[in-house]
């Protein structure tokens, strides 16, 4: 009895990912636990482990590497003996209510082709007319813009895709949008809809904060890593919230929820996307090994290595604009949690210190939170108090 | 008893033939009674015990030739006009050998090889169907006669009254015959009537009347005689009225003494016409009582056979249920060349009417069988000038002024067109036509069908429809989506002078009941109508113009004012397609499939309601069918859902104009 192989669900909203590619070669004898194949989920790419034995049978049917695979399609099986491969169904249909779970035995649902888009609820809307040509023309609508009066992809839509694919260029570069940018882009919108942001602002003196990581720069020339000033900050805030728990919080839709653990996720800029990365029980880590754990965060981040679970249960987030150069910004709230701080650029500026201008390094913050968690004061406070730590770091690092 | 020397007259054999066609009737109700019990019969059993002597005393006169249209209690008079009891219990229990085929049952009795031209469920329609008989017999110069019989219950309809006076005014030859049994179904006709005597209406209609006893056949032949006689010599019509009463219920399986009294059903026992015709024979030595047993004996050893043969018959096969709706299109080959294409560039131009009445003069010139019957279509040549000049070319006959009961003629025109003539009737105003719509759907659309085949039905129904210059609600209806709904009925809608001579003429050589609506806004239009002679196929649309954005459907006016739009949205860059599907049914489907599949929008612009109707039908199929095809949702623009006023700016506000339809296009296009 051949074991299907099939696309499990990554994350609860999952309807379909992108198949990545096989990490076994059709015939290699598999054991359970050794990865399969690798799946671009919502927000990373997973290497997929069998949880059954057997020889990996790869069918002609299955997917590239690039091709959008729906949750539940099979896309391979194990052999149990010299069997024969089962047949797959001859007609490529929609998944039944994708499951994770493997089924024995052939299943109905092969590879979703790129050209084959299963419609999914947010899915846009698409005259049948085009959905038949770009099926035809091998388009793949699931990420076009419709010029209907209602947003539907007509036959022209298509058309044009075309085109811009083989004929006349377009005036733009089309590119899809995968499945981390739609993941996105719906928390940004479910956010920006959802919840009821203010953004606090306030400058503070960095100059002692420059100091102190000039200190292990200047220590760590062996080639030890340097804490970024993020780093800093994310232990920072980590004392600021055990004294200010109320942004240390989540919206629960019936209630608040307040968190004794403090979990920091950290904004990263990937080429495929922002991701967020969480610094798990950062109040209970020293600063290098926070730093330690952020740069591996990032690094697999960049590298869509990142487990779904290391991106999951953040308390609060911090994200860092500065090193582009911006000085204050308005960060978007990163749903449910209550409160994100923006850390805006480092700057070297003149200050009356006394009768005497000074220069000292001054930097902004921006703090989001959402007005439906806490008010505007004790967020200030929060604030303040996190300014204050900014100013006069080292203390805090000597425990 | 009628009296001795007429007894004599009619002679030993015949009186003995009298008694044993009675005894036929009789014996066979008894056994489908019997059967009804058995569960063999599935529907409805009337039976016509104690009726007997009506029905073979009428029929005694008849030929082959002569024809017959009955009731629902019909039994009697088919095996009286020569219908085996074969082919009727046969029928009754639903086998493929029974008179209709299987697709009438007890009230739909069809046999025209003997002149059975069907029984039927409905309440007056023989009546009318009969003068529409001896109006083709009148117009082919024949002899025969036509029969309908009819009950009490008849005759406080308006059948009864439309039918005798046509048949008086034009002196059909045609026996009105009452079975007067006292009771329509259950109510009492002397609780029903306000004249008790059926047979002194006739004066009212200029009608000889008679009253005979109906449990006496020599006096029921006697009178039938005479009748028969002068239907034949060409002086008119008689209503006989016959006392009777049947002794079994209504119908098998229901009660009886709710109404009447056991008393009374057993007093009219003693009055049975057979036992008095067998008293007869015998008291005046016309028989023994030996050779009248040895006659019952026949009878019942042949109504056994017969419902053996009946039971053990095949039933019909389930695939050809829907066989039959219409005439098989071969035996009606078109008379001239069949040009489904426009016309070609050049050449003259008249207008939609005079197109029509071109048709309309070179088919009768043709055809001797078509005539014409409506309101002031003969001298006065029409309301719209529809029969202009054909009066003087073709005589009375053909061209026949109605008297206004349009239930009368269009039920007339159903039982001609039965009878070897064309019918064409012109009712002005299609929502004149909607008193005779009982006509139309229950017996004209149906009589093709319920016959299996064995009778065509070709009438024209011709006449207005539309909104426009204040006509009201009274004079503005179009109506053709619910002729559409019906099977056995061609509904054509023309919009151009071209389209309309050609389905004219098709429908003159057709078989089938046509409903040809004219909208009455088109009938000024010109056109191309070539010289020659052609006909245009039904369901056959028409391309009207070619586009690529968009598919309009449009029937008649509606075809012009998409042409106005189209022009004004041609200067916006929009191509639109537009068909006219020129007849509603059939429907001609592919076309417009093949034009969506092209354009990939659909846009049914139709003046007639929006529920249930031509748009809603396209739509569904084009849903179904041609659902890849489509590039947007399918539209329509319809005539708003109400009666049609009078004043201008509220008549104006009821029906698409090139304007908005060049809006719902724009709209459509954006989708």
């Amino acid at each position: 009895m051949a074991i299907a192989i099939t696309i499990p669900r990554l994350g609860w909203n999952m309807d379909e990912g992108v198949f990545v590619g096989w990490l076994k070669h059709d015939g290699d004898p598999i054991r359970a636990g050794d990865p399969l194949f690798s799946l671009e989920g919502e927000k990373a790419t997973q290497d997929v482990e069998s949880i059954d034995a057997g020889i990996l049978k790869i069918p002609p049917t299955a997917p590239r590497a690039g091709e959008t695979v729906a949750v539940g399609a099979v896309v391979g099986y194990l052999l149990q003996s010299a069997e024969d491969v089962p047949e797959p169904p001859a007609n490529p249909a929609t998944p039944e209510k994708a499951s994770p779970i493997r089924e024995n035995g052939p299943a109905p649902t092969p590879a979703i082709r790129n050209d084959h888009p299963i419609p999914i609820a947010n899915s846009p809307r698409i005259s049948p007319l085009a959905r038949r040509i770009a099926k035809q023309l091998g388009v793949d609508w699931s990420r076009l813009r419709g010029s209907g009066s209602s947003g539907r992809i007509r036959k022209v839509d298509i058309l044009a895709a075309s085109q811009s694919g083989t004929g006349e260029s377009p005036p733009y570069r089309a590119v899809p949008l995968s499945p981390i940018r739609r993941t996105i882009a719906s928390r940004m919108i479910e956010s920006h809809l959802s919840a009821a942001p203010v953004t606090l602002t306030t400058t503070v003196d960095a100059t002692n904060l420059v100091n102190l990581r000039q200190q292990f720069r200047a220590t760590d020339a062996d080639g030890r890593e340097v804490p970024s000033y993020t780093d800093f900050v994310v232990k920072l805030c980590s004392f600021a919230l055990k004294e200010y728990p109320a942004l240390n919080s989540r919206w629960g839709e019936t209630e608040i929820r307040i968190y004794e653990a403090i979990h920091i996720g950290i904004a990263v800029d990937t080429d495929s996307g922002l991701l967020v990365p969480v610094i798990r029980d950062a109040a209970d880590l020293s600063l290098r090994q926070t730093a330690a754990r952020s740069r591996d965060l990032i690094a697999r981040a960049r590298a869509h290595t990142l487990r779904p679970s290391e991106m999951r249960d953040g308390t609060f987030t911090v994200t860092n604009l500065g090193a582009f150069g911006i000085e204050a910004f308005t960060p978007i709230l990163n749903a449910p949690e209550c409160a994100i701080l923006g850390m805006g650029r480092i700057q070297r500026q003149p200050v009356m210190l006394g009768d005497q201008v000074v220069a000292r390094e001054r930097m902004s913050l921006s703090l989001t939170f959402d007005h439906r968690l806490v008010d505007g004061a004790p967020a200030a406070r929060f604030l303040q108090r996190l300014g204050q730590l900014i100013e006069n770091p080292g203390p805090w690092f000597m425990a | 008893m009628a009296t001795a020397t007429q007894a004599t007259e009619l002679g030993r054999d015949r009186l003995l033939a009298l008694y044993r066609r009675m005894q036929v009737i009789r014996r066979c109700e008894e056994h489908l009674a019997r059967a009804h019990q058995r569960g063999l019969i599935h529907g409805a059993c009337h039976t016509y015990v104690g009726q007997e002597a009506i029905a073979t005393g009428i029929c005694a006169h008849l030929t082959a030739e002569d024809v017959v249209f009955s009731t629902h209690r019909g039994h009697g008079h088919a095996l009286a006009k020569g219908v085996s009891p074969a082919s009727l219990a046969a029928e009754l229990f639903g086998r493929s050998t029974g008179c209709s085929r299987g697709r009438g049952g007890s009230m739909h009795l069809f046999a025209p090889e003997v002149g059975m031209m069907g029984t039927s469920g409905i309440v007056g329609p023989c009546i009318l169907q009969a003068a529409g008989a001896g109006y083709s017999f009148m117009l082919r110069e024949t002899d025969n006669v036509a029969i309908a019989f009819f009950g009490d219950g008849a005759v406080n309809n308006g059948a009864f009254h439309e039918g005798l006076n046509m048949a008086s005014i034009w002196k059909l030859p045609v026996l009105f015959v009452c079975e007067n049994n006292e009771f329509a179904t259950e109510v009492p006709f002397r609780y029903a009537a306000g004249n008790p005597s059926v047979a002194t209406r006739a004066a009212s209609y200029g009608l000889p009347g008679y009253e005979v006893d109906g449990n006496d056949i020599l006096a029921v032949s006697e009178v039938a005689a005479e009748a028969v006689a002068r239907a034949r010599n060409g002086e008119g019509a008689t209503l006989i009225e016959c006392k009777t009463y049947r002794t079994r219920p209504h119908a098998e399986g229901m009660g009886d003494y709710s109404y009447r009294t056991r008393e009374d059903v057993d007093l009219w026992k003693t009055r049975c016409p057979i036992i008095r015709l067998r008293t007869h024979l015998v008291e005046e030595e016309f028989a023994d009582a030996e050779a009248l047993q040895s006659i019952d004996d026949e009878v019942e050893s042949e109504i056994l056979d017969a419902l053996r043969h009946a039971e053990e018959s095949p039933w019909p096969d389930g695939s050809t249920a829907s066989n039959h709706i219409f005439a098989v299109s071969s035996a009606f080959p078109p008379r001239s060349p069949i040009r489904n294409d426009s016309p070609g560039p050049g050449g003259r131009e008249i207008t939609f009417m005079k197109a029509t009445l071109e048709a309309l003069s070179e088919e009768m010139e043709a055809n001797p069988g078509i005539f014409v019957m409506g309101e002031g279509i003969g001298q006065r040549g029409g309301n719209f000038a529809s029969t202009l000049g054909l009066f003087e070319k073709y005589g009375p006959l053909r061209l026949r002024d109605t008297p206004i009961c349009e239930r009368g003629f269009v039920g007339l025109a159903g039982g001609a067109a039965m009878t070897g003539t064309r019918p064409v009737v012109d009712f002005m105003f299609a929502d004149f036509v909607l008193d005779s719509v009982g006509e139309i759907l229950n017996q004209i659309a149906k009589i093709q069908y319920m016959s299996s085949g064995r009778l065509t039905m070709p009438v024209l129904l011709r006449g207005c429809i539309g909104i426009g210059h204040s006509a009201a609600t009274h004079h503005s209806g179009n109506y053709y989506p619910m002729y559409g709904h019906f099977p056995g009925l061609r509904v054509v809608v023309p919009s151009s002078a071209y389209d309309a001579k050609g389905l004219l003429k098709h429908a003159l050589n057709c078989g089938d009941p046509v409903l040809f609506l004219e909208h009455r806004e088109v009938l000024s239009i010109k056109g191309p109508v070539p010289e020659d002679e052609y006909e245009i196929e039904f369901g056959r649309a028409a391309i009207v113009r070619e586009g690529i954005d968009v598919t309009v459907v449009a029937l008649a006016l509606m075809v012009h004012h998409v042409m106005k739009a189209s022009d004004l949205l041609e200067r916006e860059g929009i191509s639109v397609e537009l068909i006219d599907p020129r007849t509603v049914a059939p429907l001609d489907f592919e076309t417009i499939l093949t034009s969506v599949r092209k354009t990939g929008r659909l846009l049914i612009v139709d003046e007639a309601f929006a529920p249930f109707g031509l748009g809603a039908e396209i739509a569904a199929r084009m849903a179904d069918e041609g659902f890849d095809d489509l590039d947007a949702p399918i539209r329509r623009l319809n005539g708003v859902h109400t009666p049609t006023p009078y004043s201008p700016p509220l008549e104006k506000a009821v029906v698409p104009n090139p304007e908005t339809i060049a809006h719902a296009i724009r709209a459509l296009i954006q989708e």
